[in-house]
C-alpha cells in the first residue's frame, strides 16, 4: 500500500517536471502577443503544415499570451504572395512583429510527420521545433519536440502517459494514421509550465471581468 | 486490496483533476473546425458557420478566446460580408488591446473595399490587401 503511494506520487511529479530553460531574454522581453506564423514542412507530407497549424493556437492562448488568429494570418501571408513558408521564416521577425502589431513570433518547423509501417506495428513520429523571436529578432526560447507513438509499447510506467497514448492509439490506425493528436500531444509537452514550456502570459493569471471587458487581477 | 482499489480511484481522479484543468477560454473545438477547414477547403461555408456558432456558445459563458472574433471576420471578409466583417474586426479590437494596430488596418481595408465595391459592385479581381508585402524586401 505504502509503497503505491509513494510510486503514484513520483509518478505525478515526474510527469510535472521538467529541466528548466534559461528565461532572462524571454522575462526581459515580456511579450503579450504572438503571432503564429505558416510552419514550414520539412515532412513528406504536403498536409503537415495546415494540419499543424489548427492545433497550436490553444495551447498558447491558454498560457495567457494574446495569439493571432491562425487562418487569417496565412490568408493575409497568403494574398501577399507570402504562401510559401520558408519566405516567412526567412524574412526578419521584426518586420512581420511591426506589421501585425505583435511582440513575438513563433516559427514552427516540422521536421517530421510520418508513419513507419512494420510487420505487426505501425510507429507514427511527429518531430517539431519550436522558437519564439521577439520583435527586435531576438530568439526569446527554442524547444525540439519529437513524439513516437507505437502501438507495441504498452506501459511506459507513466500511467498518464498511458492514457494519452491510448486516446493517441484510436486515431493512429494502419490505413490512415492521424498525425494531429501526436502533434497536439507534441505541443502540451512543450508548452508546460514548468517544463520546456514559456512562463504564463498576461492573461495567464488574471480573469476576464464578466462586464467591461477590462482585465482585473485575480 | 479495497483500500488500494480506493486509492487508485482517487489517484486517477487526481491526475484527472490535476492534469486537466478547466481551460481559461471556450473554444468549442475551434482546433477541429481549423482542421476540418483544411481538410475540405472548398467548404468555406461551413467555417463561416463554425465559427458563428463558436462565437454564439463562447459570448454564452463570456470565454471568447483572444483572435477568435477577428478570425471570424475574415472569413465574413472574404465571403465578401464586409459590413459584417467590421463589426467583428470592432469586437476584436475592443477586447484585446493587442489586437488593434491590425485590426484597425482591416476595419480601414474593409471598408474601402466596401466603399469601391459600391462603386464598380465587382471586385473580384481585387487583392484583398496589401498589408505585408515589404516584409520580404
Amino acid at each position: 500500500m505504502r509503497t503505491l503511494i509513494i510510486i503514484s506520487i513520483l509518478s505525478l511529479l515526474v510527469g510535472c517536471v521538467a529541466t528548466n530553460k534559461d528565461y532572462t531574454k524571454f522575462n526581459n522581453a515580456k511579450p503579450s502577443s504572438i503571432l503564429i506564423v505558416p510552419a514550414v514542412n520539412r515532412s513528406v507530407e504536403v498536409t503537415a503544415p495546415d494540419y499543424y497549424l489548427s492545433t497550436i493556437s490553444i495551447p498558447l492562448a491558454e498560457q495567457g499570451y494574446y495569439v493571432f488568429p491562425v487562418n487569417m494570418v496565412k490568408r493575409l501571408l497568403e494574398d501577399d504572395g507570402l504562401s510559401d513558408a520558408d519566405l516567412v521564416h526567412n524574412s526578419p521577425s521584426e518586420k512581420l512583429a511591426s506589421l501585425f502589431g505583435a511582440d513575438a513570433v513563433l516559427y514552427v518547423v516540422i521536421n517530421r510527420w510520418d508513419a513507419q509501417y512494420l510487420l505487426f506495428s505501425t510507429t507514427v513520429t511527429v518531430e517539431i521545433a519550436y522558437t519564439i523571436k521577439s520583435k527586435s529578432g531576438e530568439t526569446l526560447w527554442e524547444h525540439l519536440q519529437k513524439m513516437v507513438y507505437t502501438p507495441q509499447n504498452n506501459s511506459s510506467g507513466n500511467p498518464l502517459a498511458d492514457l494519452i497514448v491510448m486516446a493517441v492509439s484510436a486515431a493512429a490506425t494502419k490505413a490512415a494514421p492521424n498525425y494531429v493528436p501526436l502533434a497536439h500531444q507534441a505541443n502540451n509537452a512543450t508548452f508546460r509550465y514548468p517544463g520546456p514550456g514559456i512562463p504564463p502570459g498576461p492573461y495567464g493569471k488574471l480573469r476576464i471581468s464578466q462586464q467591461n471587458n477590462s482585465t482585473i487581477s485575480e | 486490496m479495497k483500500r488500494i482499489k480506493v486509492w487508485l480511484v482517487v489517484f486517477g481522479l487526481l491526475v484527472i483533476v490535476g492534469c486537466a484543468p478547466q481551460t481559461k477560454y471556450y473554444w468549442g473545438g475551434y482546433d477541429n473546425k481549423l482542421y476540418h477547414h483544411y481538410k475540405n477547403p472548398a467548404d468555406y461555408e461551413k467555417l463561416v458557420e463554425n465559427l458563428a456558432e463558436l462565437i454564439n456558445q463562447a459570448e454564452k459563458v463570456d470565454k471568447v478566446p483572444p483572435g477568435l472574433y477577428a478570425e471570424y471576420g475574415f472569413a465574413l471578409y472574404e465571403k465578401g460580408d464586409l459590413e459584417e466583417s467590421q463589426i467583428y474586426f470592432k469586437k476584436e479590437h475592443d477586447k484585446w488591446p493587442e489586437s488593434q494596430a491590425l485590426m484597425t488596418k482591416m476595419i480601414s481595408n474593409a471598408q474601402r473595399q466596401s466603399n469601391k465595391s459600391a462603386q464598380l459592385k465587382d471586385t473580384s479581381n481585387e487583392k484583398p490587401l496589401a498589408l505585408v508585402k515589404e516584409v520580404t524586401q
